[in-house]
């Protein structure tokens, strides 16, 4: 099924590209030109996380990288019934509705074979105890070996040091895998691929500051998750370029929806459908920015790329104590001019819901209102678009009352 | 030595040695199964109950006895309950200790490094200095406890048990929270059965039972299992047979890399890698312990525990060992439930053994 999916998906794709190029359709189609890959039969399929893991790594092998959480939640925008009916095959087998539907989902999928093979399964300790554990029950199941990149809490010399060596040991199971040696030659292209998308994707944030915003805020949201991915693949830089560009082309031309309110969005984002958008259109609200697609990290030494990766990992923001990430939603709203946030609280998502008191109490002695929105990522059970619309309608009217 | 400032701990991966050594006493703090009070103002409302409950009691002022409490990144609830806690709760030392996932020598490397930063700072605020012999001598005294409740669990392998689990649990409780000499004495008062009072064999007609799970700091289920006509033989808990079933190297050189290889090897709780590992622990109790049935519990929220679940009934479905699940909320309020559940396991085990 998913395959079939992906291949619809890029098909899709491939016939709108011809008639109108876009961006947008560039990033999809290469997503699902990605995930095709892993059903090759000599394909070397990593399984991994594509938000949390320094993918420059992966990219200095021929493997193919497949994240269990983001394949099959994909299909829920699309068929959420569906996806539904899968999270109910692993609920049978004992695995609690309590759990994150993008685990249960992921497992369901195993357990209808709907998946590819998997060579390896590679994992982050951030952003949260679910995706980990899924990762383990997951490999134990194909017989395979499950690796956790261990990410500290704290950054120190100590810290970068543990996770840079961690990082050279699953290059050395890459390297087992691919039945490649490590080209360092390769690698240090990959980093300097990987800067160059930072630099870019630098551009693309400073447009992103226009006023009206000039792109639309979801797709920010989903790229910050998606995006890295392409982290080590000259495709990345290309992709932010092209997205700049339009963004650009767009204010030029004065192709920009009409803008009231300027909001910050916290956390996830629901891949399911959902009404959030048109009601944030209808009411003039843009999403402006995501506090997940802020650059927090720095430009990785191509002459240590071990250690500049581990603090890319080390450093962001959902890692470390509240007030790493709350530093970064804090200049976020200052440099977006933001009139509110709004924090999505994915049912299970307790590593982002858990402390969002602080976050609230921050932006408020800011004069920054948070909206803290209740829903689930990709359950459609537990979503109310009733609930949402009263929400998200009260907090235009709060912002509308500071203003 | 001021050994009435109390330093709490709230995972049982925190060293109590090092508290110790600074002449400071360890105390396990918990909510004690208690309801979360106004913590749902501070938390979101699907965090686990025991971080909330622990949450409450700051907020009720019911930990001003403590000059300091040490977190861990135990999972994601815990670590945002730091988070929560210094910027809501005032205390005078509020330290998060970074405790590896991994259990390799580049973890027990690393966490022997946190290790020794906790002791400078702890020592700073307190005052004092923790030196090698006085860690040392943590480790002996953390030692002899832990020898002694081995000893107590070593009984539990014998047919009839001479004492019950619940009471073993609760003794393990008492001593988390006392000083370690007083712990070690009131443990020497314990008559344990001789080698061969302990070989015995044969069945006393009662069903064996592990109890496994997270954190458990009430005898509520272990009464219903033993008021329905069965034994808890083991329980595998960081309140119970977790905290106590290993040892840490002593008079080590290096006594931070002795505390950091013994508690990251120890008995693992689902937050560390390694669920085949976990797997093979809980299939060698449950050989050693010759038991009949497994009761796994879990608070509601725990993903760690929660996913691992259905994969361990799985396999021991497949060792032929029958298990329970049950969720439970903390305050066991939903005993009465509960309890007919535990009562039908029990009698099917019992069919099962007849």
């Amino acid at each position: 099924m998913l395959k079939y999916f992906y291949e619809q998906m890029k098909q899709t794709v491939e016939e709108k590209l011809q008639q109108k190029p876009n961006a947008w359709l560039m990033y999809i189609g290469q997503l699902a030109s990605t995930l095709l890959k892993a059903y090759d039969k000599d394909a070397k399929v990593v399984w991994t996380t594509y938000y949390s893991f320094p993918m420059e790594l992966l990219a200095a092998f021929d493997v193919v990288p497949f994240d269990f959480e983001i394949s099959c939640n994909l299909l829920t925008g699309p068929d959420p019934k569906s996806c539904v009916d899968i999270m109910t095959k692993s609920e049978a087998r004992g695995y609690s509705v309590d759990i994150c539907s993008f685990q249960r989902l992921a497992l369901g999928c195993h357990f209808l074979d709907y998946f590819p093979k998997a060579d390896l399964f590679l994992t982050t300790s951030h952003f949260c105890d679910g995706k980990t554990k899924t990762n383990q029950i997951l490999a134990q199941y194909y017989g395979k070996e499950a690796v956790m990149l261990d990410v500290p809490n704290e950054l120190s010399k100590e810290s970068v040091a543990y996770v840079s060596g961690q990082l050279q040991n699953i290059a050395k199971k890459l390297e087992e895998v691919s039945g490649q040696k490590l080209d360092y030659d390769r690698l240090r292209e990959c980093v300097r691929a990987s800067n160059r998308a930072r630099a870019a994707y630098g551009r693309l944030a400073e447009v992103q500051k226009s006023k009206p915003f000039p792109w639309d805020g979801f797709r920010v949201c989903n790229l910050s998750i998606i995006g890295n991915m392409f982290s080590g693949s000259p495709f990345q830089e290309r992709l932010y370029q092209k997205l700049t560009e339009e963004c650009q082309q767009r204010l030029a031309e004065g192709r920009v929806s009409p803008e009231d309110f300027r909001v910050l969005w916290l956390a996830w984002v629901p891949v399911q459908p959902t009404n959030i958008n048109d009601i944030l259109r209808q009411n003039k609200v843009s999403i402006v920015m995501s506090e997940l697609a802020r650059v927090y990290w720095d430009e990785i030494d191509e002459k240590k790329p071990f250690e500049g990766m581990a603090l890319r990992c080390l450093k962001n923001p959902y890692v470390g104590t509240i007030e790493q990430r709350l530093s970064g939603v804090l200049q976020l709203a200052e440099e977006y001019d933001v009139n509110g946030a709004i924090h999505f609280s994915s049912t299970a998502c307790r590593h982002a819901n858990a402390a969002v008191r602080v976050i609230g109490d921050a932006l408020e002695k800011k004069g920054i209102p948070l909206l803290e929105l209740d829903g689930d990522m990709s359950d459609q059970r537990c979503y109310s678009p009733d609930r949402t619309k009263s929400l998200l309608e009260t907090f235009v009217g709060l912002m509308a009352s500071r203003k | 030595m001021n050994e009435a400032e109390r330093v709490g701990w709230l995972c049982s991966y925190v060293p109590e040695e090092v508290i110790m050594a600074a002449g400071l006493l360890p105390v396990r703090v918990s909510g004690g199964g208690g309801t979360v009070g106004t913590a749902d103002a501070y938390l979101y409302p699907n965090v686990c109950p025991f971080v909330k409950s622990v949450m409450a009691l700051g907020l009720n002022g019911q930990t001003k006895d403590m000059s300091g409490l040490v977190f861990t990144r135990s999972c994601d609830g815990m670590r945002r309950l730091y988070d929560v806690w210094k910027a809501y709760v005032p205390t005078r030392f509020v330290y998060m200790l970074e405790v590896p996932k991994n259990r390799d020598g580049a973890a027990v490397a690393y966490f022997a490094t946190q290790l020794r930063r906790f002791a400078t700072v702890l020592g700073q605020e307190f005052g004092r200095e923790i030196t090698d012999r006085s860690l040392n001598q943590a480790i002996e005294a953390a030692n002899q406890a832990r020898r002694l409740m081995q000893g107590m669990y070593q009984t539990q392998r014998t047919i009839p048990l001479p004492f019950s689990g619940s009471e073993v649990f609760q003794l393990g409780l008492e001593g988390m929270g006392m000083a370690k000499d007083a712990f070690v004495k009131k443990l020497k008062e314990y008559r344990l059965p001789t080698a061969n009072q302990t070989s015995g064999k044969g069945k006393d007609g009662k069903a064996r039972i592990l109890v496994m799970g997270n954190v458990v700091d009430r005898p509520d289920l272990f009464n219903l299992i033993e008021n329905g006509g069965a034994d808890v033989v083991a329980a595998d808990l960081c309140t119970a047979m977790r905290h106590f079933d290993y040892l840490v190297e002593e008079d080590a050189e290096e006594p931070y890399l002795a505390l950091a290889r013994g508690y990251l090897n120890r008995p693992g709780c689902a937050r560390m890698t390694g669920v085949e590992e976990r797997l093979a622990d809980m299939m060698k109790l449950a050989k050693d312990y010759a038991v009949d049935g497994v009761v796994y519990t879990s608070v509601k929220f725990c993903d760690q525990h929660l996913s691992d679940a259905p994969y361990f009934a799985e396999k021991l479905k497949e060792a032929g060992i029958p298990i329970l699940f049950l969720e439970n909320d903390y305050t066991w309020s939903t005993i009465g439930q509960l309890k007919t559940r535990v009562e039908a396991f029990i009698e099917m085990l019992d069919a099962g053994r007849r």
